[in-house]
């Protein structure tokens, strides 16, 4: 029985100009879905700011406003994760294995204290404040879908960045061919950007 | 020292850390080539502005810190 094999002399070579060839197409892959979830948020941040000018103040009466100050703390450490997540990839292509997972276990830690920080002011404002999505107009409605599809791409983030962590582990990427590692800190940072504008909007304007 | 005076403080020192740290690795990274460097410095730029942004905030330079959701 005749068995189709690839051939031993030069399939790594081969692999490699594979590689080679789709590198950018990947990445440009990857900007485009990065950039239509930009748009997801653009839209949704419009029309928070449409629904916000044709109302009676910000916030409506008989809600408080919201605490900058614990935000800020959870803020800091969003960012903060973004700077580890830096590094990591910056370890990976020096060839830093152990560095690379430290900060790469860092950045899993601070997306998971960011999201601790989210419930815990998510339960406040609905227990204390009886702020609710669908019980308190505009002001519930669009800030529970903003910072709550922020908090889903978190959550899929950390998924992610543990899923990298694994597959890094287990020798799926190399010193040269790490395409996996650059999407996984290309979507942090946008997670990162998009809290910008979101803490920007809601607790500081 | 109150938990809102440690929120202040926490808020200031982490966004003066992540400002630097992400300000270093923007000038590291400045001279870098291709398309993914280029996306990589505009959000290390933006996570820059984020973190002096958190440092407004907690020093009370921007939006109604200290007042709270009380």
């Amino acid at each position: 029985m005749a068995v189709a094999t690839l051939p031993h002399s030069g399939a790594h070579e081969e692999v490699d100009q594979l590689y080679k060839e789709t590198r950018d197409l990947r990445l440009q892959g990857f900007l485009l879905f990065l950039i239509s979830d930009c748009v997801l948020f653009s839209s949704f941040i419009f029309a928070y700011f449409y629904m916000r000018n044709s109302g009676q103040g910000w916030p409506p009466p008989g809600i408080h406003r919201l605490d900058v100050a614990f935000a800020a703390v959870n803020s800091v450490i969003l960012f903060g994760s973004g700077a580890t997540m830096h590094y990591a990839l910056e370890n990976w292509k020096h060839g830093n294995f152990n560095r690379y997972a430290m900060f790469m276990i860092a950045t899993i830690v601070l997306g998971l204290g960011f999201l601790g920080g989210q419930a815990y002011e998510y339960t406040n404002l609905i227990v204390k404040e009886h702020v609710t999505w669908a019980g308190s107009g505009i002001f519930g409605a669009s800030f529970f879908t903003l910072t709550g599809m922020h908090g889903f791409h978190v959550s899929v983030g950390v998924i992610y960045l543990f899923i990298l962590l694994l597959q890094s582990v287990h020798g799926v990427y190399t010193k040269e061919k790490y395409f996996g590692l650059t999407a996984g800190t290309l979507y942090w940072h946008f997670v990162d950007v998009i809290w910008v504008a979101l803490f920007s909007i809601f607790y500081l304007v | 020292m109150n938990l809102v005076a440690t929120e202040h403080l926490i808020a200031i020192v982490g966004g003066i850390i992540v400002a630097v740290v992400s300000a270093i690795a923007l000038k590291n990274d400045w001279n870098a080539t291709g398309i993914d460097n280029q996306v990589f410095k505009l959000m290390l730029g933006l996570l820059c502005l984020g973190a002096l942004i958190a440092i407004g905030a907690g020093a009370g330079f921007l939006g109604n810190f200290g007042q709270g959701a009380a």
